[in-house]
């Protein structure tokens, strides 16, 4: 049956990948889908994944016109580096250079379960490669260097091979803000955590030790919440989904500082 | 009176006899048989063996602690069990051979009504020619598996350190030394801290990493991988592993068994049926683990270790040794109470167990050289068996020999891994992770057989200081400091 391969920015059905256990028909159909579909679509090959299904299974079609089956494939061993312009069916019409080995060993199973080896290089080799990253539900935007990730963001945003000239970065001054938060957290819980170990002579000021900390909290959260929106208006690019992050995230740490500040009151007070 | 003989003072032995001598008070007796005169927090070994802790740090003597919680301790390694007792009597008792100084050689019968093994593992260096031999660490290659090893990995680190600051570029090869290895967490962990201390040196880019695993995908672990839930997406830790390799920009060959080791080269056998070799500057190859060599003798001097222990030399427990092929197998197969099945009254936990089967799927070479990661059974599992046995004994001494027995399958438990990556206050890394059930149960949860609720992983400098505390938390709560009953195992 052909199945409809899962494009971005449709979200796989499945979260991740797992390895065949038991060969049965349910497999050997999955597979038959695979084949069909990679038919029907003119593919030089397909993993399960990117037709919903969770199992490591990859199916290629080799330059003979002959399918091979991988089950549970496992790329062992790998030489030399080559670099290549790559596209995937999950990003129809886009591409990527992505860096692959040269050659590489895999070991896979059969539909009865045997295990086999082959070599591959050339175009064989990043065939494989590609689809492998599949398995274990991963795929090739995993592979590419930063650089070429920040590249690639871009085209997906526009859904084709063109660059536009302003990137919404994935790191954010404010995430600085949010370390220190972090930080100051921390601290209140080892200050915590220790006072269980040591005399109350010791521990007489850690509330108020702690109560300065919440302080300090609260003021980097406010900060934090209003530096985080003038920079997130300062990439038009990004998208208002930072809006909703910036909220989430300053509840969140306010939460974390209610429940160590509570606990802090009942044990230190 | 009754008396519970632990044999082992490693995470499980430790847990069991401290927790039994607290339950039972003085009116029973706990002793404790173990080699070695200190107690040695392992996970730390690797900070010893990049010269970033002192081997003081790490170890501390276990006589005055077992002095103050009431437990004899016998300095000695357990020869062998007689379950039966013997002709004379029918007191089951353990023969022992003292390793005191002054003592040594001295052995000594010491009689049980309950007995725990949890002797730990037997670093099998002679599994693997050049690896080391009956007597341990070959000349070859280093080992962070104690504390001492890590000393002499740090002594050599620095060797290698110097030579690339005079301009020598230098090879690490770090990973695992046999086809059955397990604790691969532990080599990931020294690989990434050695990367760290060469950056800090000023040196990385004299030095080549490279990985050796017998993994069959990185990131296998040991336990067939995790999946990591984090912010909404399954990551495999295969992606997270490969990632961080990559990062760090560390080579690797997995699927490898290696199966010979020389001056500088180590040869390996892949998944595929090829052979190849590797050479190396400097090498921490992990050894397989095997049973301690105890001996089972029966009331007539019988000896009857086969049916007390399994091949590999780990005690026979209540887990299914006849599960079959890898499709059948189950989260059931895993023990709950750790009880031998043949004499009630004998125990094991941590890494002395036999495991019913490997946790990672089973491969072997074209050759039948089995390569697949042996299942592991230390740290956070290892405490909590240690405990619960602990709580069988106790219940069966105080409440009767029919009083029911604590559980704590793997199939059933939940463990967290703090990995770290490098080491420093704010430039340290770790990997904290947890995985729930630690046995996959694929009946349960389908796919990957764990509960991706429970199974999260993060690195990043804050796993750096849980790492850190976990340190000083775990020492002092195996120092029974006050409120050491409080910390979880």
């Amino acid at each position: 049956m052909i199945k409809e391969i899962i494009t971005y920015p449709t979200p796989p059905s499945v979260a991740y990948g797992t390895d065949v256990r038991v060969f049965n028909e349910e497999i050997f159909s999955l597979i038959q889908d695979m084949k069909d579909t990679i038919e029907a679509n003119s593919l030089d090959g397909l993993s399960a994944f990117q037709i919903g299904s969770y199992f490591n299974i990859v199916v290629v079609k080799q330059e003979n016109g002959e399918f091979l089956e991988l089950i549970n494939p496992r790329l062992i061993s790998n030489s030399g580096r080559v670099t290549t312009v790559e596209k995937t069916a999950y990003f129809p019409d886009l591409t990527a250079e992505i860096t692959r080995y040269e050659t590489i060993s895999v070991v896979y199973q059969d539909r009865d379960g045997n295990q086999h080896s082959l070599k591959a290089d050339g175009a064989f080799a990043i065939l494989l490669q590609r689809k492998i990253d599949y398995t274990h539900g991963s795929s090739f935007i995993n592979k590419l260097s930063k650089k070429e990730k920040k590249l690639f963001e871009r085209k997906l945003k526009f859904g084709a091979n063109i660059a536009i000239s302003e990137v919404c970065p994935t790191t954010f001054k404010r995430d600085y803000i949010i370390k220190a938060i972090n930080i100051v957290l921390i601290a209140m819980v080892i200050l915590l955590v220790s006072s269980l170990f040591l005399s109350k002579e010791t521990t007489e000021n850690f509330w108020s030790y702690q109560l300065y900390a919440s302080f300090l909290a609260v003021s980097l959260s406010i900060v934090y919440f209003f530096y985080a929106q003038y920079e997130g208006k300062r990439f038009t690019s990004c998208t208002s989904c930072q809006i909703g992050n910036i909220i989430g995230t300053a509840v969140i740490l306010l939460i974390k500082l209610s429940i160590i500040t509570l606990i802090s009151y009942f044990i230190l007070s | 009176m009754a008396r519970l003989v632990v044999l082992g003072g490693g995470v499980s032995g430790h847990t069991a006899a401290t927790f039994a001598a607290k339950w039972l008070g003085s009116a029973h007796e706990v002793v404790v048989v173990t080699p070695n005169a200190k107690w040695n927090w392992i996970p730390s070994n690797i900070w010893v063996g990049v010269g970033e802790m002192s081997k003081e740090e790490v170890t501390f003597d276990l006589a005055p602690v077992y002095a103050k919680a009431g437990i004899i301790y016998h300095q000695a390694k357990a020869l062998g069990i007689h379950p039966e007792g013997n002709e004379t009597s029918d007191k089951p008792y353990v023969v022992v051979e003292s390793t005191e100084a002054g003592k040594v050689g001295k052995i000594e019968n010491i009689e049980y009504d309950y007995l725990i093994n949890a002797t730990g593992p037997k670093l099998n260096f002679a599994a693997t020619p050049g690896l080391g031999d009956a007597n341990g660490l070959g000349e070859f290659t280093v080992s962070v598996c104690t504390a001492d090893h890590a000393v002499h990995a740090s002594h050599e680190l620095q060797k290698c350190i110097e030579k690339m600051r005079k301009g020598e570029r230098q090879k690490f090869l770090v990973g695992t030394g046999h086809g059955m290895c397990t604790c691969q967490g532990a080599a990931f962990e020294y690989i990434f801290n050695i990367e760290h201390e060469l950056n800090k040196a000023g040196v990385r880019n004299m030095a080549d990493l490279k990985w050796i695993s017998n993994e069959s995908f990185l990131g296998d672990f040991g336990v067939g991988g995790l999946h990591m839930n984090t912010m909404g997406f399954a990551v495999s830790s295969k992606i997270f592993a490969e990632s961080l390799y990559t990062e760090r920009n560390i080579d690797w060959v997995i699927g490898a068994h290696v199966n010979k080791v020389e001056a500088g080269k180590a040869h390996y056998e892949l998944l595929d049926g090829t052979m190849g070799e590797e050479s190396f500057d400097f090498a921490m190859l992990i050894p397989p683990f095997a049973g301690v060599g105890l001996k089972a003798i029966s009331k007539t001097g019988e000896d009857i270790t086969t049916t007390v222990f399994a091949p590999n030399g780990f005690m026979k427990v209540d887990a299914n040794y006849n599960a079959g092929s890898y499709e059948n197998w189950k989260a059931s197969d895993w023990p709950k109470t750790y009880q031998n099945p043949t004499y009630k009254n004998m125990f094991a936990c941590g890494i002395a167990f036999a495991p019913p089967h490997p946790i990672s799927k089973p491969m072997s070479s074209p050759n039948g050289t089995p390569i697949t990661p042996t299942p592991p059974r230390t740290g956070m599992p290892s405490g909590i068996m240690g405990k619960v046995v602990a709580q069988s004994v106790c219940d069966r001494i105080l409440h009767g020999a029919d009083a029911p027995l604590h559980e704590a399958s793997m199939a059933h438990m939940g463990a967290a891994c703090v990995a770290s990556a490098g080491k420093g206050l704010f430039t340290g890394t770790a990997a904290a992770m947890t995985i729930y059930p630690v046995v996959p149960d694929f009946e349960k949860y389908p796919g990957t057989g764990r509960d991706l609720d429970y199974t999260f992983g993060e690195i990043g400098l804050a796993g750096h200081w849980i790492k850190h505390i976990l340190h000083h938390l775990f020492i002092w709560k195996a120092k029974l400091k006050p409120g050491w009953t409080l910390i979880p195992e």
